[in-house]
């Protein structure tokens, strides 16, 4: 074939070539059918920032967490809300475009990966909110801790990834689990250390918060600005967790695509 | 060895192909599924769809599978697009497949014409340059200028299908997939449909090809596959498929 297609079926060029195709239309669909269009990106967080700033810092005398407290909660909340619609958009992941993945032959981790990709793209758009927090914020700090960014962005990634080949294909079998994930998620907002430290639970449960991943990720998003939030074992935990989560994701996937295909 | 090289030559090969459906769409399924040794068992509540079904096609040949309603037509083609996996056996694809598989062509109801044809042309492998070269004619063909920037969801049936049709037409896939879905689109538009499919024909595409209608399986194809119960029934000549297929169901016309 000439430059008529993208690569071979099953080639790695055709792979992102459908990938991009998907999220860019999600992406577009999201900032075209909106009036406020991009500032949905950086509202919610945004929204949920003030509101703990507000009860924490005004209302109640704040014993967490660290100094300036709202860059210390957007530093977490801007990948927790790209974390949280991930998972919950897992749980649609191939109901949504039912028709579109039974009639057409692209590789189905595609539409686990459409999802991280173009929420993961909404996150890096949200990402100037940070920045002008960091610069306006009184008495806030930036140390080569930033260095480590990327490396929690990617984290994240593999985090993602896996729990989506899990959790997508669970879904088509089981409809429960949608809005068992939906409570999951919202216990799992108040277990990761994002309103709050690792390092501000009383004894048993620091111990346990180490070993969610999101735990370490955080840590990784944070050392920038407060180097004091560093912790080697929640960040090693995390980065094996996350490896782990993928290769069993992979293994599911493997495992359930067919049944998933005869499903929808 | 010797069938390797073989292999190679054919444009569809399928071996001992089988896939199985739940009976029942509420049956228990637990987490024990997922770690069970499934091959080759028969489970309770289960059937098999299609088993056994053996054949090759080599390039440039045009196949008609006959066979009454629910007995694996669509399934088998599905298999052939990829779009459903085997459960046994296995079915190699030698070249792309242009898939004309549902009514909906896996379109997006949400979206416009225009983003249809890009998104789907793009999800097939059509370059973005290609998909702008061919934007116009494959509009002109579904003749739907005055409905570009129209949400898919309001065209009607047969819109969709002229729609649908135009673009998976336009693939530059060596094999060409159709299912029943012509018999919707009204007399000129399907005129125009065959016409379309006589030119691919004459440029050597493979066709695989599901209908009921007679008259069009003698018209385009060449070689019949009839399936009855799940089992490849015969493969033979289409005149003597659709005479068997004919002998075996005879009220059906």
């Amino acid at each position: 074939m000439s430059e008529t297609t993208v690569g071979a079926p099953g080639s790695a060029r055709r792979y992102v070539h459908s990938l991009w195709l998907l999220s860019a239309r999600d992406l577009k669909v999201r900032y075209a059918t909106s009036a406020l269009g991009y500032l949905w990106s950086v509202l919610d967080p945004l929204v949920m920032s003030i509101i703990y700033w507000f009860v924490f810092t005004q209302v109640f005398q704040r014993g967490a967490g660290e100094q300036p407290y709202i860059l210390f909660l957007i530093t977490a909340l801007l990948p927790w809300v790209w974390f949280n619609i991930c998972v919950s958009d897992f749980t649609r992941a191939f109901r949504k475009d039912a028709k579109l993945v039974r009639s057409t032959a692209i590789p189905r981790t595609i539409w686990v990966n459409r999802i991280v990709l173009s929420k993961g793209i909404e996150f890096l758009f949200s990402l100037p909110v940070l920045v002008l927090f960091a610069i306006f914020s009184p008495g806030a700090q930036v140390g080569w801790g930033l260095l480590l960014f990327p490396v929690a962005v990617l984290l994240q990634t593999v985090l993602l990834v896996g729990l989506g080949l899990i959790v997508a294909p669970l879904c088509v079998m089981w409809g429960d689990l949608e809005r068992t994930t939906r409570l999951v998620l919202r216990a799992m907002f108040y277990a990761t250390p994002i309103i709050y430290s690792i390092g501000d639970l009383p004894a048993p449960f620091d111990a346990l918060a180490v070993f969610n991943p999101l735990a370490g990720v955080i840590t990784l998003y944070r050392v920038g600005f407060f180097p004091g939030q560093w912790d080697t074992a929640a960040v090693a935990v995390a980065a094996a967790e996350a490896v782990v989560i993928l290769l069993v994701g992979i293994w599911t996937f493997r495992r359930m695509e067919r049944t998933v295909l005869k499903e929808l | 060895m010797a069938r390797q090289t073989l292999t190679r030559d054919l444009a569809i090969s399928v071996d001992d192909l089988g896939v199985r459906f739940r009976r029942n769409r509420r049956g228990r399924r637990n987490i024990k599924d997922l770690f069970a040794n499934a091959s080759r068992r028969n489970r309770p509540g289960e059937f098999w769809a299609l088993r056994g079904v053996s054949f090759d096609v080599r390039p440039g040949e045009s196949i008609g599978v006959v066979g009454r309603n629910g007995q694996g037509k669509s399934t088998l083609l599905k298999l052939v697009a990829g779009v459903l996996l085997p459960d046994e056996g296995r079915v190699a694809v030698h070249g792309g497949v242009a898939p004309l598989i549902e009514l909906t062509g896996g379109f997006v109801g949400d979206l416009t014409v225009r983003e249809n044809v890009r998104l789907t042309a793009g999800l097939h492998g059509m370059a973005k340059s290609e998909v702008n070269r061919r934007f116009d004619s494959i509009i002109e063909f579904a003749e739907l200028e005055k409905s570009i920037d129209t949400p898919y969801k309001h065209l009607s049936n047969g819109m969709k299908v002229r729609l649908a049709f135009s673009v998976v037409s336009q693939l530059e896939e060596p094999i060409l997939l159709v299912d029943e879905v012509l018999a919707v689109g009204d007399k000129a538009f399907r005129e125009k449909c065959y016409r379309r499919i006589d030119e691919l024909l004459a440029e050597g595409r493979t066709l695989f090809f599901v209908s009921h209608n007679e008259k069009d399986l003698r018209r385009f194809c060449t070689r019949g596959l009839y399936l009855a119960h799940g089992r490849l029934a015969l493969d033979a000549s289409i005149e003597e498929v659709l005479d068997a297929y004919n002998a075996d169901n005879p009220t059906s016309g």
